[in-house]
This record gives structure tokens, C-alpha cells and sequence, in this order.
């Protein structure tokens, strides 16, 4: 431990924090190989480099937040790339897109945690010797010390000391005493500390960083996560085919997913219907029937957001919903193309739906529909409709008809909500019921529509709901929350705990009368123990008595002469 | 469960009246600043403040029954006692600087009764939309300036700034982000919508009154150093730039864990809801961005060099995110957390 007082801008040293020195960075020392790796190895552990990292590690964040990332939401990433054609690559070799798996975002925090363990290791050490060390001995001049209380007394020295020490040992100081406690005109002193438990908390509390880094590591190595969007009335079994999206850790492999099996028997939502928040959510309800393995029996549940299931130990989520329109495709010949639900995507409060219905292997043309879906469509005169409360009350689906070649065998993957229209033509339609539709088809439930040009016809036959559950497993959480948890303790301990010393001197006078001095020293900010010195003094003071002050300033040269004034309250204020 | 309208109309109408009265006390503060005058008391504390160590200064203590108690005090901390105040040597300033005290805490009163009916209007916690945040974080203001007048009587320094603020956003929650009472969305329905944003919108008061600290010290020291002649004579009157710092860091030293520990709850709560305990949503992001950097701000005050207004610089920095956190976030990016109800 450093010496606290630091004489030379007077003020003592609050931090517990590792002395440096302000020249200890610049000048790179000319010593050869280990040297020179002892230098970067002293910067990387310094508190200026870990300032200079925890500001990087916020400021590379900040893109994360600005830019769509693909670990949160690729279909974005992709629009993006369609927005922003030139640049968008140029960000993305940045990797820009994926910034908190880039490297450089990693090198930060991995310099991060490399700094806090050369950092915290040898405190932690230095930390544990020191709380069994005995506080260190009284300075020598306890009156240059920021709280100094005096008092003449005529009690014998041992006793005074004894007294101090069993207050002081009382109040749950660590205490030492002078190997001279007869109380000889050099002056024994009792010497005590507390507060030890702010450094243990800031360590535990660094520490404990290090644990929420290890459980995110082992997340990412064993765990694994994947969505999937069900349709009333069908289901998916665990397997890493049927997911929309999978991302398993390098540890994983697909027979360690759970066997279970989930099915979508109906979903339920409500919205407000009147005030200021009209059509705002107010219930999920997703009814599900499940088995925990293919020969287990069937258990129906209802999974709601905030109340996920677990099965085999894996959490089901419900995340989203949306509308899935129920379409009848025929193509030229008469033949039924496609039949049945297709996804669409919620877009807006009132969730009007976005999607595209795909058609390749109609005749003689592949056909495509792409549109909108309205759950509860408000006609008005002129413009689009457009939908005005987000339940299924007056469905419509608006859909722009295109044949040709939808261009899904090219190998490059194609965003099921929307159509490559490349290679098709539109074909030119008038909404039947609906002018104000302009060039698209406005279908209610029921209607069947026919393509020009003898293409074929689609029928709207109804509206299913899809939800979108979310599988995840992670076995990092225990130890995160664990890890989390520490580090809150060990923070409240590290900015609560106040660390201070207090001595107590006794010195021979002439004739038989002895100064007893108190004083103390913060040794974190903010702690000097203005009240406990005081009351130390007062308390001793009554108990030993006291010997009326001929105002002899104990004659050693102070650089500052003090004012006196008379306090009329008792006790210190500060 | 259906709306109470009866309490719903409650809450709006102490809300308004919580606006009035927090007028009157923030006119009430500028009147003691621009009555109060320079106290001898004052300019001594101010000469000398800025230096870290205070002069020693010694005082005989006396008994309870009056006596000397024979234990002579020296201390070299500047007292807090001995700080310049707003009224100075004015006693019209006092009184009206006790008064705007008073129109404070009544403020405080009404606007704490306001919310509170919230919560009864909608059977929920009142802090589930952006006008409910606004009404919270600025009553969490309001608290933290009437928990230092309780604990430490010489803070009055903050009335002024901090009715400011209260008074502005609760002005823009009542006029721009206003919404009806009601039910909760689903991603809402949770138990952690009471403890983490509870946390969150304490913390974001506390911070907020630990920035105005901030920024009278950064005025302030400029001021010590013969910068700022104009606002000398204004800043003469507050705190020495010590005082001010050393307010601004237990604020936010004793905000930090629970921050820290809001942080902790989302994530908690991010897991029940979504499965994930952390997925950089923009929120996330920005919560971590604002608690790391008040950790940086931590770690300044224990580093040589950054000490003073270094360190001031990066907890304005760091206010300014908790800022975009609630506004920018709120209102321009989209992601898990869209549901402020704007
Ligand atoms: C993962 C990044 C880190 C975070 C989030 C962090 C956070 C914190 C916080 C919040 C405190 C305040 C608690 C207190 O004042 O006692 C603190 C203190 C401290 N940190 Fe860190 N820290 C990090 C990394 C480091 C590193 C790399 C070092 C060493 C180079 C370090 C050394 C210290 C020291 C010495 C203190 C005590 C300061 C004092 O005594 O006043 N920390 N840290």
C-alpha cells in the first residue's frame, strides 16, 4: 500500500486505486524485448488504458444500435442492401452489419477483460495480504491530517490507549497497537482501519464482469435458438430442418435438439377498441397442444407473451403473429395451383400485412401476387384502402398479379415476403368492387377473380392466424444471473463502503499531563471521518477527564496557521 | 379490468396542478437568486473552496451542558455549513428561497398524487407509455432534489435548475406525449414492468439531478479560474466547485447499482419475454452504452489525469445517452422495445 499522505499538492490520496505515476505513459523505455513487453503489459494494465477501453467498447456499440443488424433481423439487412446499393457492401466488409461479432468490436473487449485481469488479479492479492495485515503505524505528526481532535488528560497512558482501542475495536475497526503502550514521551498510538469491504466489493464486483463474460461463451457454445412461424392448424417437430431460423453453438449438433413436437390449434388476439390508444394489443393468446416426444401424450397449453413453456427443457416463446390469407390458385388449365394459407408480414399498428403469394408452377405462366393484406379494411372513396383496426373484421387482400419466371431456381435465396418481379410482366386487372384500388385486385372473403389473358383465376377463401414461437436454450443463464447478481453486491459494496483510519496518540506533557491526540484519514472519497473522530475524542475525553487547555498549541511548526473559532453546537457537522 | 375514469381524471388534474405549483417555486427561485446578495460568508468559502484542501480550521467543542469539553477540533475539510448559499447575507432572499422550498415539496406532493391516480385509474404501475415515463422520470427528479433538502440541508443551489427541468418535461408530457389512461399491452403484462422500470425511471431522475450538479461545476470552476466574468457574479453564490463535484459523484455513485441493477432486470425480464437475456435490441444497446460510460466516469475519479472536469465531461456524455436512450431510441429506432405508446 501506498503511503496515504501526499505531501506534495497536500491533499491525502482517496482512491484505493493503483498509484501512478503522471509521467508513466509516455516515454517508452529503451530495454529490449522484455522490456518493452513489460512497458505494454504496465500501459494495457493502467487505469487510463481501461478508461480509453470502456470509451471505445460505448462508442463501437453505437453503430449496433443505428444500423440493422443481421444477428436481430436479416430481412432488414436486406432491405437495407437494396436501399443503399453502393455503400451497403462497403459496411458490410466493415462488418458493420454484424458489429457485435465483429473482430473489431471483440478486440475491444477482449483488451477490456485482458486489462481487468492484470488489473484485478494482482489487487486481489495485494487485497487479501492486507486484510490480515495489521493497519499501518501512526504518521508522525497526526495533526497534518485532514480531522484532528486534542485533548489534555491526566489518565495514564496504557489506560487511555486501551480505552481507545476497545471503542475503536467495538465500532468494528481493525486494530494494532505501539509495541510501547506504557505511554513513554515518544508517544504510543493505537492505530485503526475499516472499510475493508469496499475493495473486496470492487474486486468481486471486476470479477464477477469476468463470470457474465464466461456464461455468455458458454451460451454461445452449447446453446442454441431457432423461430419458426406456425399457421393455425399445422405445427413443427424439433429438428433443424423445420426452422425458419436455427443458430445452434459450435458444440450442438442436431441430436441434441429435444424430440418435441408443437401444433398451433388457434390464435387469439385482442385490441382496445375505444380512446386514445384504439387498436393497441391487449391480449396473446397462442392455444397450442404439445408433446414432449414423439410417444409421450398430448398437453394443451396456452402460450402467452412474458409466459413462455418449457419443454425437455427448452423454452418455447410466443414472439409475433400475423395474418395468413387462405388463397385458391388455378392456372390456365383449370388446375388447382396452390391452395392454402400464406404468411404475410405485419406492418403497422393496424397491422396491415404485406406478402407475396408465389405461383411457379402454374401454366402456360408461373404466376405471382404481390400485396397487401387488410384485417379491417376502410373503403374510402378516393385513394387506397386501407386497413383501420388491426382484428380480422373486414378482411381484404389487395394484390398486384404478375406472371413469367419468378426466378426461385437461381440459387440465391429469396425473401418469402416479397417477389423477384425481374422477369415477369404485370398484368393489368381493375378491382371489381373497389375503384379506388386502382391497378390491383381487392378481394373479399369469398371472391374469385380472373387473370387476363386466360391465366388462370385466384379465389380468397378465408383468413388463418400464424404465430411466430421461438425455441431457445441457454445454459450460460445460471451463471450470468449468478455473475450479475455478484456484481451488483460487490458494486454497492465498492460505492457504500466508506475506508477510513483513525490513530490515537498518547503523549507525556510536562508534569504528568498527556496530549491524546485523535485523528483520520480517508482513504476512499469522501470518507474522512470528521463525526467518528470527533465523538472518538469526546468520548475519551468523558471518560478519562480532562485537563483544562492552557492554549499551548502543541509546538510544532504547522505551514498553515489555523483559525479558531468557538463551535456552539456539540459534536462536528460536516 | 376497465379503466376508473373518476381517478383517471384525478391524476390529470393534480398533474396540472403539480405544474402550477412547480411554477411558482421555480419563479420563487429566481427571485432568490436575483435578491439574494454576496455574503462575507460566502466569498471566504468561495476563495478558498477550489483549492482540495480546505485551511485548517480549529474549533474548541463545547458539552451538552454548555462547558467547554476540553477537545479542541481542527479539521482541514471545508464545511458544508460555511458554503456560500443562492440568498447569501439577504434575508428577503432567504425567505424566498424557503418558500419556493415549500412550493417545491407541494409540487412535489401533487405531482407524486397525480401519478399515484394513474396507477389506480389503470390498475397498473403508471409508467407503461411515454407520457407515464415522462411524469415518472420527472417526479424521480423531483424526489431526488427533496431527498438531499432531507438529508442535506444546503442544496437549495438545485431548486432552480431542477424545477427547470421537472417543469419542462412534465410540461411536455402534459402538452405533446399526452395519452388516456389505459389497459396494458401484452409485452407488458409482466412483474418486471414494476421492478426493472421502476429502477430505470429512478435512476434516470437521479442522474438527471446529478447532471445539473455537473454542469454548475463545470461553470463553476470555469468561474474560479476568472473565466465567465458575466455569470461570476451568479456563480459567486453557488457552491464551490468542490462542493458541486463532490455532489454530482455521490449522486451518482449511489445511482449507480441501481442502474446497474435496472440493466440486470431488463435482461432478467428480456429472457422471460424473448428468450434471450441479451440481443443488442437498440434499448439494450443503449442502456449498456450509457452504463458503461458512467462506469468510464467512475473509473476517471480514480485515475490521475482525469480527475475535475475531465471526468465532469464524460458524466455529461453520459447523460446525454441516457437522453437518446429514452428520446432518440423512443422515437427513431425501431426494435423490441417499440411499444413506448406515443
Ligand atoms: C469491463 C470493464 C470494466 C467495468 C465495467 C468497470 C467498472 C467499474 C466501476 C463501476 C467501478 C466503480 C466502483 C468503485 O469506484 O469502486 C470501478 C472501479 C475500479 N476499476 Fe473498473 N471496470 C472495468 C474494468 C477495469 C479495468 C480493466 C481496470 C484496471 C485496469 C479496472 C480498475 C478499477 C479500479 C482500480 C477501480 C477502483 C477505483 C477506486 O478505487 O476508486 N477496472 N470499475
Amino acid at each position: 500500500m501506498t503511503e496515504p499522505l501526499n505531501d506534495n499538492d497536500g491533499t491525502e490520496r482517496f482512491s484505493t486505486a493503483p498509484a501512478q505515476a503522471a509521467d508513466d505513459a509516455v516515454a517508452v523505455p529503451r530495454l529490449g524485448g522484455a522490456g518493452l513487453l513489460r512497458w505494454m503489459w504496465r500501459q494495457l494494465t493502467s487505469m487510463r488504458i481501461a478508461l480509453t477501453l470502456l470509451f471505445l467498447l460505448s462508442v463501437a456499440a453505437i453503430p449496433g444500435s443505428l444500423l440493422p443488424q443481421r444477428e436481430i433481423d436479416p430481412t432488414k439487412v436486406l432491405q437495407f442492401y437494396q436501399a443503399h446499393k453502393s455503400w451497403a457492401p462497403i459496411l458490410d466488409k466493415l462488418q458493420l452489419f454484424d458489429v457485435f461479432e465483429s473482430v473489431w468490436f471483440g478486440a475491444i473487449y477482449c483488451l477490456l477483460f485482458v486489462s481487468l485481469v492484470g488489473c484485478i488479479l494482482p489487487r486481489s492479492f495485494a487485497h487479501f495480504k492486507a486484510m490480515r495485515a495489521a493497519p499501518p503505524a501512526a504518521p508522525r505528526n497526526l495533526r497534518r491530517l485532514p480531522v484532528h481532535a486534542s485533548f489534555r488528560t491526566a489518565a495514564p497512558a496504557d489506560e487511555t490507549l486501551e480505552a481507545a482501542r476497545k471503542r475503536l475495536k467495538g465500532r468494528r475497526f481493525r486494530t494494532a497497537a505501539s509495541a510501547d503502550a506504557s505511554g513513554a514521551a515518544s508517544g504510543a498510538w493505537v492505530s485503526a482501519e475499516k472499510g475493508y469491504l469496499r475493495e473486496t466489493g470492487n474486486l468481486i464486483f471486476h470479477l464477477a464482469l469476468l463470470g457474465i463474460l464466461a456464461a455468455v461463451a458458454i451460451g454461445h457454445f452449447f446453446g442454441f435458438k431457432g423461430a419458426r412461424l406456425v399457421t393455425e392448424g399445422t405445427g413443427f417437430c424439433d429438428t433443424v430442418a423445420s426452422y425458419d431460423t436455427l443458430t445452434m453453438g459450435q458444440a450442438v449438433t442436431a441430436s441434441d435438439l429435444p424430440p418435441f413436437c408443437i401444433q398451433l390449434n388457434k390464435f387469439t388476439a385482442s385490441y382496445e377498441t375505444s380512446h386514445d390508444q384504439f387498436g393497441q394489443p391487449r391480449t396473446f393468446d397462442a392455444y397450442a397442444t404439445y408433446r414432449a416426444t414423439p410417444t409421450s401424450p398430448e398437453t394443451n397449453v396456452d402460450v402467452q407473451v412474458n409466459q413462455p413453456i418449457t419443454v425437455n427443457g427448452t423454452n418455447v416463446f410466443l414472439e409475433g403473429h400475423g395474418y395468413a390469407p387462405v388463397v385458391t390458385v388455378r392456372d390456365g388449365t383449370g388446375r388447382v395451383v396452390y391452395d392454402g394459407p400464406t404468411n404475410f408480414l405485419g406492418m403497422d399498428s393496424m397491422f396491415t400485412s404485406s406478402g407475396a403469394i408465389k405461383v411457379p408452377d402454374a401454366s402456360p405462366k408461373g404466376l405471382g401476387f404481390q400485396g397487401y393484406f387488410l384485417p379491417t379494411a376502410e373503403l374510402s372513396g378516393i385513394g387506397m384502402p386501407y386497413s383501420a383496426f388491426p382484428a380480422a373484421g373486414n378482411p381484404m387482400l389487395l394484390l398486384i398479379p404478375y406472371a413469367g419466371d419468378l426466378n426461385m431456381n437461381g440459387g440465391e435465396s429469396q425473401s418469402v415476403y416479397t417477389l423477384d418481379t425481374g422477369k415477369m410482366t404485370r398484368l393489368d386487372v381493375k378491382s371489381k368492387t373497389n375503384a379506388s384500388a386502382g391497378n390491383a385486385l381487392a378481394m373479399t372473403v369469398g371472391e374469385t377473380d380472373t387473370l387476363p389473358n386466360g391465366l388462370g383465376s385466384i379465389t380468397f377463401d378465408g383468413v388463418r392466424q400464424w404465430a411466430q414461437f421461438n425455441i431457445a436454450y441457454d445454459p450460460g443463464q445460471p451463471i450470468a444471473l449468478g455473475s450479475a447478481a455478484a456484481a451488483v453486491a460487490g458494486l454497492l459494496g465498492s460505492l457504500g463502503i466508506r475506508r477510513r483510519r483513525i490513530w490515537v496518540r498518547v503523549t507525556e506533557q510536562e508534569d504528568g499531563i498527556r496530549l491524546v491526540e485523535v485523528a483520520g484519514l480517508a482513504r476512499t472519497e469522501g470518507a474522512t471521518p470528521t463525526a467518528e473522530v470527533t465523538e472518538t475524542a469526546e468520548a475519551l475525553a468523558a471518560a478519562l477527564g480532562t485537563v483544562p487547555n492552557e492554549d499551548t498549541v502543541p509546538n510544532e511548526s504547522l505551514d498553515d496557521q489555523p483559525q479558531r473559532t468557538t463551535d456552539t453546537r456539540t459534536g462536528a457537522s460536516a | 379490468m376497465t379503466i376508473n375514469e373518476t381517478f383517471a381524471h384525478y391524476s390529470n388534474l393534480f398533474i396540472a396542478l403539480a405544474l402550477v405549483a412547480y411554477a411558482v417555486a421555480f419563479f420563487a427561485y429566481c427571485a432568490e437568486w436575483a435578491f439574494g446578495s454576496r455574503s462575507r460568508l460566502g466569498a471566504k468559502a468561495a476563495a478558498v473552496g477550489h483549492q482540495a484542501a480546505a485551511p485548517a480550521v480549529e474549533r474548541v467543542l463545547e458539552t451538552a451542558g454548555g462547558g467547554s469539553s476540553g477537545v479542541t477540533v481542527l479539521t482541514r475539510i471545508a464545511d458544508e455549513q460555511e458554503e456560500p448559499t443562492i440568498a447569501g447575507s439577504s434575508l428577503r432572499a432567504e425567505a424566498i428561497g424557503r418558500f419556493a422550498v415549500m412550493a417545491t415539496v407541494i409540487g412535489f406532493a401533487l405531482h407524486a398524487a397525480g401519478v399515484l391516480f394513474r396507477g389506480l385509474a389503470a390498475h397498473r404501475v403508471p409508467w407503461a407509455n411515454m407520457y407515464e415515463f415522462s411524469c415518472a422520470a420527472a417526479l424521480a427528479m423531483a424526489f431526488a432534489y427533496v431527498v438531499l433538502l432531507a438529508t442535506r440541508r444546503r442544496v437549495r443551489w438545485l431548486g432552480l435548475p431542477v424545477t427547470f427541468i421537472v417543469l419542462l418535461t412534465l410540461g411536455l408530457a402534459y402538452t405533446v406525449l399526452y395519452t388516456d389512461a389505459e389497459e396494458l399491452v401484452p409485452a407488458l403484462h409482466s412483474y418486471w414492468l414494476y421492478i426493472h422500470v421502476t429502477a430505470a425511471v429512478l435512476s434516470t431522475g437521479a442522474f438527471g439531478v446529478a447532471t445539473v450538479a455537473t454542469v454548475l461545476y463545470l461553470l463553476k470552476s470555469a468561474s474560479e479560474e476568472g473565466k465567465l466574468p458575466r455569470l461570476s457574479g451568479a456563480l459567486e453564490r453557488v457552491p464551490s466547485s468542490g462542493a458541486l463535484d463532490r455532489t454530482a459523484y455521490r449522486v451518482i455513485a449511489f445511482i449507480f447499482p441501481l442502474w446497474t441493477f435496472a440493466v440486470i432486470a431488463g435482461a432478467i425480464w428480456a429472457e422471460k419475454a424473448w428468450g434471450r437475456y441479451w440481443g443488442w435490441d437498440p434499448k439494450e444497446t443503449w442502456s449498456f452504452i450509457v452504463w458503461v460510460i458512467y462506469a468510464a466516469y467512475l473509473h476517471a475519479r480514480a485515475t490521475h489525469g482525469w480527475k475535475g472536469r475531465a471526468a465532469a465531461w464524460i458524466a455529461l456524455a453520459a447523460f446525454a445517452c441516457v437522453m437518446f436512450n429514452y428520446f432518440g431510441v423512443n422515437t427513431l429506432l425501431t426494435g423490441k422495445h417499440s411499444y413506448a405508446g406515443l
